[in-house]
């Protein structure tokens, strides 16, 4: 096929294009294990160790392909395609690039032109096609996101009717699913106890978009992410806080990207509480409770949060950091898109992680993403762990009295 | 033989090893997808073109490998082992045939603290076995090449590479106890060499029980068998460590010669590295620096840079005594701190071991400027030759400059590494752009230098496919050293169907000599 042909078809590679041939084929980001390091990072990417382990599994296949659709020494195909979205963009490979490649934007620009030559995955085509028309990636009625709401037994104040300092935003993950519908609950019941002034958006709150962006609809997000903009200017609202890695990654990262005047500011819970629990000296609980703590890669590698919940947990349980933490923390395997396409292999690589929590000996692994809590719960589940997998907040709202 | 470049026969013929291989290894492991294909059509350098194989397969176990070998032999179909993927000079790529992706075979199968060895499958990387190792209070001594984040011990040994440890531990093959192999026969032979070849004994010794056949297996870059298993020296890690540089008052290559000689005499064991930055390198250093100091540094000459170790503080301070009485004395030298030039580099007193200096430092020097590579020459060569060696690097530079890729950055060595006794590595190259239109300009300028360096009597490693052949197309090897090695690889792979292009060795029939090619001469000979 004829060079620009190709580059016809890569629009969204074609942005990064002065980049493209910056990977020199090294292939550190395969692995890389060094105890030397701070912390030691043993192993970099988990696709790669639960998938058959070819080099497109990990980041320098990926760059490889990517040179060669961008020589028009290759096409894309579906085949490709499915190789391509079993990654969870946990960033590890970028954090190990010696040259600093940020290799996720270039998978992610490489799924959006798949996705524009119709060669993304139906499962992802069905759960972005959810997003556009119910404004969560669940195909639910988006009304069911008053249902946590409504079970709090308190009343909440309402973004664009009441006015408040803050707006939590739930996510869709911990707004539907009740599995994990805990998490905004507890997030409720906390800056209800610490007095916060916050509102919610209720059935009114739209999926951010971070599924859309993260498979290359990335029409769709942006369609998400006006109309995210829009409502959350016309509620009043200056700080966004979430309790979801994903929608932390999102709207502190890829709403800048497309939008313009995006100036909110948007903090993580676990930053928001950490901040709180400082400044106004609240005393926690210590609930004697062994705990582990798995870094979420959206907050983690994605945006640098490792510190403000390792500091609330220690004032109310002991932590056993596990092998991989921080920058060399594992990754659950549930992003990307992994979860909803290749449900196995997100299973198959939180298994990994649970043994790694297993291996510390605590009861309680805990973490600041629904989506994580999820993944790693089915783990244990699937293995018949003991394992208690619980949110933050969970353990802080015990904590306060 | 199928898998020779241009080879568009036999389809039906690769279509029915693919299926053979699939019932060997299962279809999760096996592929011949293009996109697979792509991925693994490049290694670390800018002059090769890209080269697809037929088939890719990642073999779990040795008998897996066997089992390709004999399907491989069955169609005549052309092997090419690849570890990390790492290479710098086109070793583990084919243009057609079956690509061995050695890298599942990555386990540590026993690490025997006692007797001071330890079995590893191939396919482990040297920084996973150095982590394994260095946390149980042992070592390789050796930490493995430059790329040791993702190069494997299998390619290290197929390279007879050096490394970090070096100066102290010498080359991959002087760790190495014996390996297991595949000979690329009709019949998938598995070996096991060394002590290990008595198969009552254990692997703990090299020497012994049979002529060293190990050393077949040592820096033949993937074309005498393949290995599946090493068996590895273990010594205890040494707990005291520290580092120290010093610069010399003047750029003088003679000066460093004597250095190094006096600090072998003199020093021993205490040294586990002594790394030589040339002038033009710290410079470089200096230039590339994100924080650099305020006040420009004074870089008068070529710096050192020497770790130490020993079992006790006292030995390693006295080490350092005598490596500071050797450089500082009537002001040959100055102590040197990297910060002088670079903000982010830690004092010596804070000074730590750390993996990623081994398996980062020349990452800046792979590619300096984003977009090029380096077309690697690194070679060995008596310290006695550093100052001459310098010399005819530069005079073949200014020579044909004008041959040169693009804008290419040309480094004699960007460190000299004392090795054991007296040879030192010209850790050198010139970069490139890995685009089509600058590749062939890079591919003939690289045998050119290499062929250059051989007839200056370096000897170089990471053979691979570009190397190894321009010491052919030098004249390096006698006739009947040609017609001996040929001889041997013809015993262990009578089909020719394992890495056939490298040494130009593409088949039994061809004189090697007919490769040889005569170059313009650009200096005068050493010594004068």
């Amino acid at each position: 096929m004829a060079e620009t042909d190709t580059k016809e078809k890569l629009k969204h590679l074609g942005k990064l294009e002065k980049d493209i041939l910056q990977c020199i084929s090294c292939g550190d980001c395969r692995e890389a294990t060094d105890y030397t390091k701070n912390p030691p990072k043993w192993g970099v990417c988990v696709a790669r160790e639960n998938s058959p382990g070819f080099d497109p599994f990990y980041g320098r296949g990926k760059m490889q392909i990517i040179r060669s659709l961008w020589q028009g020494k290759l096409d894309l195909s579906k085949d490709m395609a499915n190789v391509i979205y079993q990654c969870p963009t946990c960033n590890a490979c970028a954090s190990t690039c010696y040259y600093g490649i940020d290799c996720v934007q270039y998978y992610e620009a490489l799924r959006a032109d798949l996705v524009d030559a119709g060669c993304g995955l139906d499962a992802h085509q069905a759960m972005n096609q959810a997003l556009h028309e119910k404004l969560n990636p669940y195909d639910q009625d988006n009304a069911r996101k008053m249902d946590w709401i409504e079970n709090l037994g308190f009343d909440v104040k309402r973004a664009g009717v009441d006015t408040a300092d803050v707006l939590y935003f739930a996510g869709c993950t911990a707004a539907l699913l009740p599995d994990v519908q805990a998490i905004a609950i507890k997030t409720a019941s906390v800056l209800r106890k610490l007095g916060v002034d916050y509102a919610v958006l209720g059935d009114r709150e739209i999926c951010c978009g971070s599924v859309a962006a993260r498979t290359g609809d990335r029409s769709t997000f942006r369609a998400i992410a006006e109309k995210n903009a829009a409502l959350l200017r016309e509620s009043g609202i200056k700080t966004i806080m979430t309790s979801c890695a994903g929608c932390y990654r999102t709207l502190k990262i890829d709403y800048p990207g497309v939008l313009d005047d995006w100036d909110f500011e948007i903090l993580h819970t676990a930053e928001f509480l950490d901040r709180f629990i400082e400044s106004n000296g609240i005393q926690l609980k210590n609930l004697g409770y062994h705990v582990t703590y798995h870094d979420p890669c959206h907050a983690g590698r994605h945006v640098g949060l490792y510190d403000p919940p390792r500091r609330i947990l220690s004032k109310i349980a002991s932590i056993s950091e596990m092998k991989t933490i921080k920058e060399s923390a594992k990754c659950c395997g549930a992003g990307g898109g992994v979860k909803k396409a290749f449900p196995k292999l997100a299973l198959d690589i939180a298994k990994s992680r649970l043994a790694e929590a297993e291996a510390t000996g605590a009861e309680y692994l805990v973490s600041i993403c629904p989506f994580c809590n999820r993944n790693l719960a089915d783990a244990a589940k699937e293995l018949g762990s003991s394992m208690k997998i619980k949110d933050l907040v969970e353990l802080v709202d015990e904590a306060i009295d | 033989m199928l898998g020779k470049q241009g080879d568009n026969e036999g389809g039906s013929e690769i279509q029915k090893a693919l299926g053979e291989i699939e019932e060997v290894v299962g279809s999760d492991y096996v592929t011949d997808k293009d996109f697979m294909k792509a991925a693994y059509s490049r290694n670390v350098d800018p002059a090769f073109p890209d080269r697809w194989a037929d088939i890719i397969v990642r073999p779990g176990t040795t008998e897996e490998v066997s089992a390709i070998v004999k399907i491989a032999n069955k169609y005549k179909i052309v092997m090419v082992p690849r570890g990390g993927g790492a290479d710098l000079v086109g070793g583990s790529v084919t243009q057609g045939g079956i690509l061995l992706d050695l890298t599942r075979m990555n386990h540590i199968l026993e690490i025997n603290p006692d007797d001071f060895y330890c079995v590893v499958e191939c396919g482990i990387t040297w920084g996973a076995l150095v982590s394994e190792l260095h946390l149980k209070g042992l070592t390789t001594g050796l930490l493995g090449p430059g790329s040791g984040y993702s190069a494997t011990i299998g390619g290290g040994l197929s390279n007879s590479t050096a490394g970090y440890g070096s100066t102290k531990y010498g080359l991959a093959p002087d760790i190495c106890l014996g390996v297991e192999v595949v000979l690329p026969d009709p019949e998938g032979t598995v070996l096991r060499t060394g002590v290990a070849a008595n198969k009552y004994a254990k692997p703990f010794a090299r020497y012994g029980v049979a002529p060293d056949f190990t050393g077949l297996f040592m820096g033949d870059v993937g074309t005498m068998g393949i290995k599946t298993k090493a068996f590895l020296k273990l010594a205890p890690l040494p707990p005291f460590k520290a580092g120290r540089y010093y610069m010399l008052a003047k750029n003088d290559y003679g000066k460093v010669f004597e250095l190094l000689k006096e600090l072998r005499y003199k020093v021993g064991e205490g040294l586990s590295d002594v790394i030589v930055v040339p002038h033009p390198v710290i410079n470089l250093q200096a230039g590339m620096a994100k924080h650099k100091p305020e006040k420009k540094p004074r870089l008068t000459g070529s710096v050192f840079m020497i770790a130490f170790e020993a079992f006790d503080q006292r030995v390693l301070d006295i080490y350092i005594q005598q490596v500071d009485e050797i450089m500082l004395r009537d002001g040959v030298c100055r102590s040197f701190e990297l910060h002088e030039i670079d903000l982010d580099e830690p004092l010596t007193k804070d000074w730590q071991f750390n993996l990623e200096f081994a398996y980062h430092y020349f990452n800046r020097f792979i590619s300096v400027v984003p977009g090029t590579i380096s077309c690697t020459t690194c070679h060995k060569i008596p310290i006695s030759y550093i100052k001459d060696g310098e010399r005819m690097s530069h005079a073949f530079d200014a020579k044909f400059r004008a041959e040169f890729p693009d804008k290419s950055l040309s480094l004699f060595a960007t460190v000299i590494y004392l090795l054991p006794n007296g040879n030192a590595v010209f850790v050198g190259g010139f970069s490139g752009y890995n685009t089509e239109d600058q590749q062939p300009i890079a591919m003939q300028m690289w045998h050119k230098k290499v062929r250059a360096q051989v007839r200056y009597g370096g000897a170089h490693y990471w053979l691979g496919e570009s190397i190894s052949q321009a010491i052919v197309e030098a004249g390096a090897f006698t006739p009947d050293f040609a017609t001996f090695f040929k001889n041997m690889k013809k015993v262990v792979d009578p089909n020719c169907l394992l890495s056939p292009n490298k040494f130009h060795v593409h088949n039994y029939d061809e004189d090697m000599s007919r490769y040889e090619e005569e170059d313009e001469p650009y200096s005068q000979e050493p010594g004068t």
